[in-house]
């Protein structure tokens, strides 16, 4: 549970800094911003369940 | 419409926007701050504030070339130390008191830490180049 609040307190400090830094209307930025937030998310939960089928023991 | 765009000669950036740059660079948010730009200076430089000192507080730690660094161990360390550096100050304030510089591997948020502190650094670097553009009349 742990690394999953770290994962997405980083996601979202990233998420914002990309959505203020970026061009466009606020609410442009905003959507983009949580897009992002959204990306990082789902690309960790599947990195983690393809990890999680390895034999990498 | 982009090719019209990338055959508009470009302003040259006053001495002001690299002024800015170093000031966003060396302290970060202060560049927007001086800009009176506050919401974007107050969200930029907390969060890379943050990530700084989260990164720090459950042990990743920075990286720099060390005198037992030769050659490709030097060369592995440049890249991160590069990313570390960008933090600007809060980089080289660990620098001076040696704080942060100690692996603690044994952490189990020691991976987490690097992450963010690599990371806090890289994210100034873009919050630098917007108070940059703002500071040159690029970008509102």
């Amino acid at each position: 549970m742990r690394h999953l609040l770290w994962m997405a307190l980083f996601a979202s400090l990233t998420a914002l800094v990309f959505g203020v830094v970026t061009k466009g209307s606020d609410r442009q930025r905003l959507i983009y911003g949580l897009k992002v937030f959204a990306e990082f998310l789902v690309v960790a939960f599947i990195l983690g369940w393809i990890l999680y089928f390895l034999p990498l023991r | 419409m982009v090719a019209k765009e990338i055959n508009q000669p470009v302003a040259k950036a006053p001495g002001r926007a690299w002024l800015i740059g170093l000031v966003a660079w060396a302290v970060p948010g202060l560049g927007h701050l001086l800009q009176k730009k506050w919401g974007r200076g107050l969200i930029l430089g907390g969060a890379v504030w943050t990530m700084f000192l989260v990164g720090v507080s459950i042990g990743g730690h920075l990286f720099r070339i060390g005198p037992n660094d030769q050659g490709f161990a030097a060369l592995l360390q440049l890249l991160p130390m590069s990313a570390n550096f960008g933090a600007g100050l809060l980089y080289l304030g660990c620098w001076l008191t040696n704080t942060g510089f100690a692996e603690q591997a044994q952490r189990v948020t020691y991976e987490y830490g690097n992450t963010f502190l690599l990371c806090a650094g890289l994210l100034n670097y873009l919050a630098m180049l917007d108070a940059f553009d703002i500071a040159a009349g690029r970008k509102q």
